[in-house]
C-alpha cells in the first residue's frame, strides 16, 4: 500500500545519489549527537550555581611598594575606607579569589600532619570575620568568627585555632554529617568546625573537589594584597569606576590590577568552555542546514530528471498527494538507513572520544533525539520540491521532449 | 586547453546557477569550519623555534619518594626544587642552561612622570637570551661577572623601553623595581611567540615577561615565586630560607643540548646527580627517575593543544566529508544530466581523458570559489572566537600557510568528490545520445 517496494527498486537503479545522501545523514547524526551531547555538558557546566551573587561582588588586586609602611595597620584602615563607601555592602582582604583561578588549596586531616591520617583535599580562603558576609553566603550551622578569634599578622607564627567549611566538606570529612564542633588538621595546626556554611565553590570549577572549601580567619597583608567587595548591585559598575582613584588616594605607593567583577572573571577562567559551546552550536547549526539543503538539491535534482515520468503518472491517474508521497517515503527510506548507520558511528566515536578524552559517556538519549530530529529535517527538506513535482502537469508527458 | 576548460565550467556553474551556489556554499561552509579550528590549532601547535627546538631540553627531576603520583602523565613532577635547580645552574657542565622563575615587581622612575605599574619579572640566568633567541635592540645580556656578583642589572624588552624611556638607547640608565635601583644593561626586540614554552605553568598564551634579572639576585631579594608552588609531603617552612632548603618544586630548568652527544652526557650527568642525591637518603627511590624534552615533547608533554581543540578539528573535517558527500550527490545529478552533451562532443572526437579533465577541472573552479569565500567565513569564524576570548586574541588568525592550505583543502576536497562523477560521465556512449536527438 505505501509502494515500498518499487521506490525501494527505483532507488537501487540509481544507487550513487542515495548512497551519498546515506553517508550524509549517517556523518550528520554521528556528528551532532555527540556534539550536542557535548555542548550539553557545558552548558550544565557553565550554568551551575557558585553559591555566590556574582553580579553584587568585585575583586582587585593591591601590589604595595612603600617599605616603611605598617602593612597590616594601612589595610585596616583600607578595609574601613571601603566599607564606607555608599554602596557597598562589605569589604574584605582575601588570599585567593573564589571562581578566580588562582587560589590556594591543601589537605585537610583527622590527625596532625606528623602522624598518619585520612586527608580530604579543601581550597582555603584566609580572611576576616566579614568574609561570608562579603562573599554573600549564609551559614547553615553554628555561628561565624569572633573577631578576638581573627589572627592578624605578617608571618604564620601564631595560627587560628577555628574554621568555617561547607557541608560538602564536612560530609567527606565526617561522613555521619557531625562535622559541627569537631577538630580537624591544617598541617599541624588544629581547627575548630565553629560553623557550617551553604555550598559555595572554590577557586577552581574544575577541581577535583571544588565544593570543598574551608574559611580561615587569619589575615596576613601582604605587599600582594586581594580584596573583595560586596555592593548594591546596580551600583557595582559606578563603584568600580572609582576604587583605583580611592585606593591611591587612601595610599599613593600602591598599584591596582585585576579590577574585575566576579562574573567576568568567572566568564574569562571559562572562556574556553564558552568558545567550545559556541563552536559546537555553530556545527550543529551549519551542519543541518548543509544537509537539509543538499537532500533539498538531491530532491529538485531528481524530480527534474523525473518531470516526464511525473508527468506519466499523473496522467495515469495519480493523485498529486500520491506523488508527494512517493518523493517523502522515498527520502524515508534513504534516511532510516542513514540514521542507523549514522546512530551506530555516534556510538562508536562517543567511545572514542571516552577512551581517548576525558569526555563523559555519551547518552543513547542524544542519539535518538538527534536521529529523529535529522529524520523530521529531512522530511521537511524534500516536502517543497516534491510538492512543485506534484504540481508537474499531465500534459508535459504527452510532449515529445 | 586549460583555459578552454575553464571557460567551459564557468559557463557550466552559470547553466544551473542555484545548483552551482549550494555546492560553492556547502564547499565555502565546510572549509570555513575546518579552517577556524584549524587555525587555532595550527597558532597552537605550531613550533615556536623552529630551528632549535630539538636542541632545547627542560628538565625534570622526580626527588619524590617511590609510589608518589604527579598530575603529569609519567608522576614526574613538572618543576625542580631550589637547591636541585641552582646545583645544575652552577654544576661545570660545558653547555648552556638556566634555571629562572616568574614573580612580580612594581616598576617605576620615582617621579610623577610615569605611572608606577605592576609588571612580571622572569629571573634567570645570562644564558637565557641566547638559549631562547633573543635579539638585543641596545646592548646586550648582563655578564657573567655581574652575575656572579648578584649586580642589580635589568633587561627590558622594546614595549617597556617604548613605556620608560620613549624608545631610546637606555642602556646605563636606572628603574626601580619596587624600592630597588636597577640599572638597565639591555634593551630586547619584542618576543614574537604565541605560545610561552619555556615556562607553560601559569597559561601556555600567556605573554612572555618584559623584565629580566639575574637569578643570582634570588635570595638576596627573597624574591617570590608568581608561578605554581607545588609541596608534596608536610614540611614545616615558614621563613624564606626554609623554603630554599625545602622539597617543593618551584623552579623551571632548561639546557641546550646541541648534539646527541651533549644529550647523551647531560643524561649520565643527571642519573649520577640523582643517584647521589638518593644515596643521601633525601627520599625513597629505587631507581633515578628525570626527564630530558625537548620544545615539541615538552608542549605535548604539557597538553599545550587542549583535548578540546582536538576535538574540533576532528569534528570540523567530518563537516567536511558531510560537504563533500553532499556534493558528490548534486554533481553526479548534475554531470549525469549533461550525458546528451557529451555524447555530441564524444562524436566530434573529444576522448575520454579529455572528457575527464574537463570535468575535473570544472569542479576545481568550484573548489577555488568555495576555498576563497571560505577563508572570508574562516575569518568571520576567527572574528567569533577572538571576541569570545580574550586568551586566544593572538591565536586566532590565520597566517600565510593557512591562507594557502584553505584553497588547497577545498580544491583537493572537490577533486575527490568530482572523480567519480567525471568517470562515470567520461564514459558515456555517444551512440546512445546520437540517436535520440
Amino acid at each position: 500500500m505505501l509502494e515500498i517496494k518499487p521506490i525501494f527498486n527505483s532507488l537501487l537503479r540509481s544507487k550513487a545519489g542515495a548512497i551519498m545522501l546515506l553517508i550524509q545523514i549517517a556523518i550528520t547524526t554521528a556528528i551532532v549527537s555527540n556534539a550536542a551531547f557535548i555542548a550539553k555538558d557545558r552548558i550544565d557546566f557553565l550554568s551551575q550555581e557558585t553559591g555566590y551573587p556574582e553580579d553584587e561582588i568585585f575583586s582587585f588586586t593591591t601590589m604595595t611598594f612603600d617599605k616603611e609602611l605598617d602593612i597590616v595597620q594601612k589595610f585596616e584602615e583600607t578595609e574601613t575606607m571601603l566599607r564606607n563607601i555608599p554602596g557597598v555592602k562589605n569589604a574584605s582582604l582575601f588570599n585567593a579569589v573564589p571562581l578566580s583561578g588562582s587560589g590556594s588549596a591543601g589537605g585537610l586531616s583527622l590527625k596532625p600532619a606528623t602522624e598518619e591520617g585520612p586527608d580530604v583535599r579543601a581550597a582555603y580562603f584566609l580572611a576576616d570575620e566579614n568574609a561570608l558576609d562579603t562573599l554573600g553566603v549564609n551559614l547553615l550551622e553554628g555561628r561565624n568568627f569572633r573577631p578576638d578569634e581573627v589572627i592578624m599578622s605578617a608571618s604564620r607564627d601564631v595560627f587560628p585555632e577555628v574554621t568555617i567549611i561547607t557541608q560538602a566538606l564536612g560530609l567527606e570529612l565526617f561522613p555521619t554529617g557531625d562535622a559541627l564542633g569537631k577538630t580537624v588538621y591544617f598541617g599541624v595546626a588544629p581547627l575548630k568546625i565553629i560553623g557550617i556554611a551553604e555550598p559555595m565553590k572554590s577557586a577552581w570549577l574544575k577541581d577535583s573537589r571544588p565544593d570543598n572549601v574551608s574559611i580561615i580567619p587569619f589575615v596576613g597583608a601582604s605587599i600582594f594584597q586581594k580584596i573583595i567587595v560586596r555592593t548594591e548591585p546596580e551600583q557595582r559598575t559606578a563603584i568600580m569606576r572609582q576604587i583605583e582613584d580611592l585606593m591611591i588616594q587612601d595610599h599613593n605607593k600602591r598599584v591596582i590590577i585585576g579590577l574585575q567583577g566576579m562574573d567576568e572573571d568567572k566568564r574569562d577562567n571559562n572562556a574556553s568552555d564558552i568558545l567550545m559551546l559556541r563552536m559546537l552550536i555553530t556545527l550543529i547549526i551549519v551542519l543541518v542546514l548543509i544537509t537539509g539543503l543538499g537532500i533539498f538539491g538531491l530532491t529538485v535534482f531528481n524530480i527534474n530528471k523525473r518531470t516526464k515520468q511525473i508527468g506519466t503518472r499523473r496522467a495515469l491517474g495519480a493523485r498529486k498527494s500520491a506523488i508527494v508521497r512517493y518523493f517523502l517515503i522515498e527520502n524515508a527510506i534513504i534516511c532510516v538507513f542513514g540514521l542507523v548507520l549514522g546512530s551506530i558511528a555516534a556510538i562508536f566515536m562517543g567511545q572514542l572520544l571516552l577512551e581517548n578524552y576525558s569526555m563523559p559517556a555519551l547518552d543513547t538519549f542524544y542519539v535518538l533525539m538527534t536521529a529523529l530530529f535529522v529524520f523530521i529535517a529531512s522530511l521537511l527538506s524534500v516536502v517543497m520540491p516534491a510538492t512543485k513535482a506534484a504540481n508537474i502537469s499531465p500534459s508535459i508527458a504527452t510532449r515529445s521532449i | 586547453m586549460f583555459f578552454h576548460y575553464i571557460d567551459l565550467s564557468w559557463r557550466s556553474l552559470k547553466r544551473t546557477p542555484l545548483v552551482s551556489a549550494l555546492m560553492v556554499m556547502a564547499i565555502a561552509i565546510g572549509i570555513g569550519i575546518t579552517m577556524t579550528s584549524l587555525s587555532v590549532y595550527h597558532m597552537m601547535s605550531m613550533d615556536p623555534i623552529p630551528h632549535k627546538s630539538d636542541q632545547l631540553f627542560a628538565v625534570q627531576l622526580n626527588t619524590t619518594d617511590d609510589g608518589n603520583e604527579w598530575w603529569t602523565s609519567d608522576n614526574v613532577p613538572l618543576q625542580l626544587t631550589y637547591k636541585d635547580a641552582m646545583y645544575l645552574h652552577n654544576a661545570e657542565t660545558p653547555v648552556r642552561k638556566t634555571a629562572s622563575i616568574r614573580t612580580a615587581f612594581t616598576v617605576h622612575m620615582n617621579n610623577q612622570d610615569v605611572k608606577p605599574f605592576l609588571s612580571s619579572v622572569r629571573a634567570a640566568g645570562q644564558d637565557f637570551f641566547t638559549m631562547f633567541d633573543q635579539h638585543f635592540i641596545y646592548g646586550s645580556p648582563w655578564s657573567l661577572a655581574q652575575e656572579k656578583a648578584a649586580d642589580a642589572v635589568v633587561v627590558i624588552n622594546e614595549e617597556t623601553n617604548n613605556k620608560l624611556f620613549g624608545g631610546t638607547n637606555s642602556v646605563g640608565k636606572q628603574i626601580y623595581l619596587d624600592d630597588s635601583i636597577f640599572t638597565v644593561v639591555g634593551v630586547t626586540k619584542q618576543w614574537q611567540i604565541h605560545t610561552k614554552y619555556y615556562d607553560l605553568n601559569n597559561g601556555s598564551f600567556n605573554a612572555p615577561e618584559p623584565i629580566f634579572i639575574p637569578l643570582t639576585l634570588w635570595e638576596p631579594m627573597q624574591l617570590v615565586s608568581r608561578g605554581n608552588t607545588n609541596g608534596w609531603k608536610h614540611e614545616n617552612v615558614t621563613t624564606f630560607e626554609g623554603q630554599l632548603q625545602s622539597e617543593m618544586f618551584w623552579v623551571q630548568f632548561w639546557a641546550e643540548l646541541p648534539t646527541e652527544n651533549d644529550v647523551k652526557q647531560y643524561h649520565d650527568f643527571l642519573f649520577s646527580y640523582l643517584t647521589e642525591q638518593g644515596t643521601k637518603g633525601r627520599y625513597t627511590r629505587e631507581k633515578p627517575e628525570f626527564n630530558l624534552q625537548d620544545v615539541n615533547e615538552w608542549m605535548e608533554y604539557n597538553k599545550v593543544v587542549s583535548e578540546d581543540n582536538k576535538i574540533l578539528v576532528g569534528l570540523s573535517f567530518m563537516f567536511l566529508a558531510v560537504c563533500l558527500a553532499n556534493i558528490l550527490g548534486l554533481l553526479l545529478g548534475k554531470f549525469i544530466r549533461r550525458a546528451p552533451e557529451i555524447g555530441v562532443r564524444r562524436a566530434l572526437g573529444a576522448n575520454k581523458r579529455q572528457i575527464f579533465l574537463q570535468h575535473l577541472v570544472e569542479v576545481s573552479v568550484l573548489g577555488l570559489l568555495g576555498g576563497v569565500i571560505g577563508i572570508g567565513i574562516a575569518q568571520l569564524g576567527l572574528w567569533g572566537v577572538r571576541v569570545t576570548s580574550s586568551q586566544y586574541a593572538d591565536l586566532a588568525g590565520m597566517d600565510l600557510t593557512m591562507v594557502l592550505t584553505a584553497p588547497a583543502i577545498a580544491i583537493g576536497a572537490c577533486i575527490i568528490a568530482g572523480l567519480y562523477p567525471a568517470w562515470l560521465v567520461c564514459k558515456t556512449q555517444p551512440a546512445i545520445y546520437l540517436k535520440t536527438q
